[in-house]
């Protein structure tokens, strides 16, 4: 626990990002809600470890810790949640269990705010728990972030319901990536991606190694932000910077453009991208040359043979 | 309403003790037994959708709208016409949101005449905008369903065959003024496979009820305002492909999304119709889309190239239309006795308390709204997250 407390004094902002610390007023009654995703696939961190020593686990976490206080010291009534996401499941770190539970954690040593010396305590202990006693079973190695943005959406709807029509309430979710895209999450996500534009949340991206199209879609559709990083040791940096202000702050500031989407679709034969395609009309599933039958629905398709012409009859020439 | 052989109407059936139904809790209010009954339907109409059947998932959709006297009537508020007007450009953004590769096109009648408001158009702005520029149209004379079926018809039977053709009519008045026939178009209607609905508001009248059984529509009449909004709404959901609709292979583009570009050649595409969305305002853009096959440019999809005829879409619009194909499974009921010890759901981290008639902590109050959201909560489970060991299969799913 000291540990924690003291690791956290060091990573206290620089004061080249003391600046960010915006003090614009939101309205009356706004109540902003900041829903966290992390990505925390043991099989990706360990990896990194060996390659990045200076960037851990627990050092994300640092960093995530250093935007939710500053989101939660901004206004009083900005509200925060915490999600990691694992292999197989996904658990949340903030508001967790253990707050109902212990009422006995609330003097903080240095004179902190003790709502952010709380949540922090929270997020440790719940971590600590969640690497040390998941197990790893199957050959799955990816993430599962379609559910945990899924858990996001129940939780952000929870508080919406709980606080009423007379409040206003804007959340906007960060999901903070490591591993790879999974291909088989496509359908979830994009679910997901759908029902946050339906509600109004957006969703922003800070990706840690590889460009993920699905993100890049869901910022894209649902109006986020995407940014991948080249830095990984300065994430509370542009944790503060970038994805701290929420939209109506955004449009006054200088923010890395948007990034280019790649739109085209996958065919199912290849899974190559492709500019012109052939469509099935009953199940919707893309191919990149004609085949008389879907392989997906297996409909037979009729092919439009071309007409036969008769040939003319032509006039025999009259005998000159 | 009328099935075939003819049932029984209401008022020639039996004797209902409507009353018996309903049961007053301790205040004596009857909200409660109220709403759940209406629950209880809406659940019922839910669950009977969950069948593998093959949906028309590209459709080419007319609405005909009544603008004769009777819809100056006030029993919708303010009059017929505005409230009509104003459910349907509710009814076009949740149409194009839920199926965004499909057209829709609005036929008035009014004078014994039928005239075009908006051609087949896959955009929303266009219908919206005629829309609130036809609350002003004067309501006058009859209606005739025979002018407005075959000005639909007329365009309709061009389509291509594997998409689904439908005409909605909206008909307020009990009469119609035909010229010919109204028999002979049904037939007509029945052999081109379109299909037919109507929603009345005023009353049941005989010609729509053929004209609905027999091209494959439903036909409703409303009871108030909510009631109309939601008969609307169940049009929004794609409709059973006939079984004699063709199937085929559809060529599509997938434009990329070009941000700025620095070369000039930033001209609007110029179209062969006058007045396009892409024309007006300031014309010259940087970003756009490019048809792959004829590298015109435009500036919103899904559109049909006017200058080769691809239909240029983007896979997300695929994707909008995935979750018709695969419809979420229904949620199970369970009773709280079930829950032993552990009562806590793990969607929102919030403890479930007992199912009482005003406030159903549930699952699934905290998630409950439109059908996205079952959608998400769905792909919870499905990720194979075992959610609570403990209680996994008796948490309290109401949906």
């Amino acid at each position: 626990m000291h540990g924690e407390n003291t690791q956290l004094h060091a990573e206290r902002p620089q004061p080249i990002c003391r600046m960010v610390f915006y003090t614009f007023i939101s309205s009356e009654g706004e109540i902003s809600l900041l829903v966290v995703v992390v990505d925390v696939n043991p099989i990706w961190w360990g990896q990194h470890a060996q390659s990045e020593p200076e960037f851990t686990l627990s050092k994300c976490l640092d960093a995530v810790m250093v935007m939710g206080n500053a989101h939660m010291a901004m206004t009083r009534t900005n509200q925060l949640a915490v999600i990691a996401a694992h292999c197989q499941d996904s658990h949340f770190l903030y508001p967790s269990k253990r707050l109902k539970g212990n009422d006995d954690t609330s003097s903080s040593r240095d004179g902190k705010y003790e709502l952010l010396s709380v949540t922090n305590n929270l997020i440790a202990e719940e971590i600590r728990d969640i690497m040390s006693k998941t197990e790893l079973t199957g050959n799955s190695t990816d993430t599962l972030l379609a559910g945990s943005l899924a858990k996001a959406l129940c939780y952000i709807n929870r508080i919406s319901k709980e606080v009423g029509v007379a409040q206003e309430i804007k959340s906007r979710i960060l999901v903070i990536k490591a591993a790879d895209d999974c291909a088989l999450q496509y359908m979830n996500f994009m679910n997901v991606i759908f029902a946050a534009q339906k509600q109004n949340i957006l969703i922003d991206a800070c990706v840690l190694d590889s460009d993920s199209g699905l993100l890049q879609q869901a910022c894209d559709i649902t109006g986020g932000l995407y940014l991948k990083i080249p830095q990984k040791v300065a994430l509370a940096q542009y944790l503060l910077w970038v994805f701290l202000p929420d939209s109506e702050q955004r449009s006054l500031l200088v923010l890395p453009p948007p990034a280019h989407v790649d739109y085209r679709a996958a065919c199912f034969c290849h899974r190559t991208l492709i500019e012109i395609g052939y469509v099935c009309s009953v199940c919707l599933s893309i191919f990149c040359n004609f085949s008389p039958i879907c392989t997906t629905c297996e409909t037979a398709f009729k092919i439009q043979l071309p007409q036969m012409v008769k040939p003319k009859k032509k006039k025999p020439k009259l005998p000159a | 309403m009328d099935e075939e052989p003819e049932r029984a109407k209401r008022w020639e059936g039996g004797y209902e003790r409507t009353w018996e139904v309903l049961k007053e809790d301790e205040s004596g209010s009857l909200t409660a037994t109220v709403e759940e009954i209406l629950y209880q339907s809406k659940k019922r109409r839910v669950i009977k959708s969950h069948e593998q059947v093959r949906l028309g998932m590209m459709r080419h959709l007319y609405f005909v709208i009544d603008c004769s006297r009777s819809m100056d009537d006030q029993d919708l508020k303010p009059n017929r016409l505005t409230s009509t007007l104003k459910l349907m450009e509710t009814f076009v953004d949740e149409y194009f949101d839920q199926n965004p590769i499909s057209q829709v096109g609005i036929i008035i009648t009014k004078n014994k005449r039928a005239e075009k408001l908006t051609e087949l158009s896959g955009n929303p702005k266009k219908h919206i905008d005629a829309l609130k520029k036809a609350v002003d149209t004067p309501c006058v004379g009859e209606p005739s369903l025979y002018n407005a079926l075959s000005l639909a018809l007329n365009n309709l039977k061009h389509m291509p065959g594997h998409t689904s053709r439908e005409i909605l009519i909206i008909l307020s008045s009990l009469t119609t003024c035909d010229p010919a026939n109204i028999y002979e178009l049904i037939t007509t209607l029945k052999s081109l496979k379109v299909r037919v609905s109507v929603i009345g508001l005023s009353a049941e009248v005989r010609v729509c009820t053929v004209l609905t059984r027999e091209t494959g529509g439903s036909y409703h009449v409303i009871l108030d305002e909510s009631h109309f909004k939601e008969l609307l709404m169940l049009h929004v959901k794609p409709p059973p492909a006939s079984s004699s609709s063709e199937c085929s292979l559809i060529r599509m583009g997938f434009p990329q999304h070009t941000v700025a570009s620095l070369s000039d050649q930033d001209a609007k595409p110029s179209f062969s119709m006058s007045h396009l969305d892409s024309s007006s305002g300031a014309g010259l853009s940087l970003g756009g889309y490019f048809c792959p096959q004829c590298h015109a440019k435009y500036t919103e999809l899904p559109v049909e190239c006017k200058v080769c005829g691809l239909t240029l879409v983007s896979a997300p619009h695929l994707a909008r239309s995935f979750h018709h194909l695969f419809p979420l499974q229904a949620f199970l009921e369970s009773p709280t006795e079930k829950l032993l010890k552990n009562r806590f759901c793990q969607a929102c981290q919030r403890e479930l308390e007992d199912k009482t008639p005003v406030e159903k902590h549930t699952w699934s109050q905290t998630t409950e709204k439109a059908s996205n959201r079952r959608m998400t909560l769905k792909t919870a489970e499905k990720n194979g997250e075992p959610s609570n060991h403990n209680s996994g299969d008796a948490l309290l799913l109401i949906w």
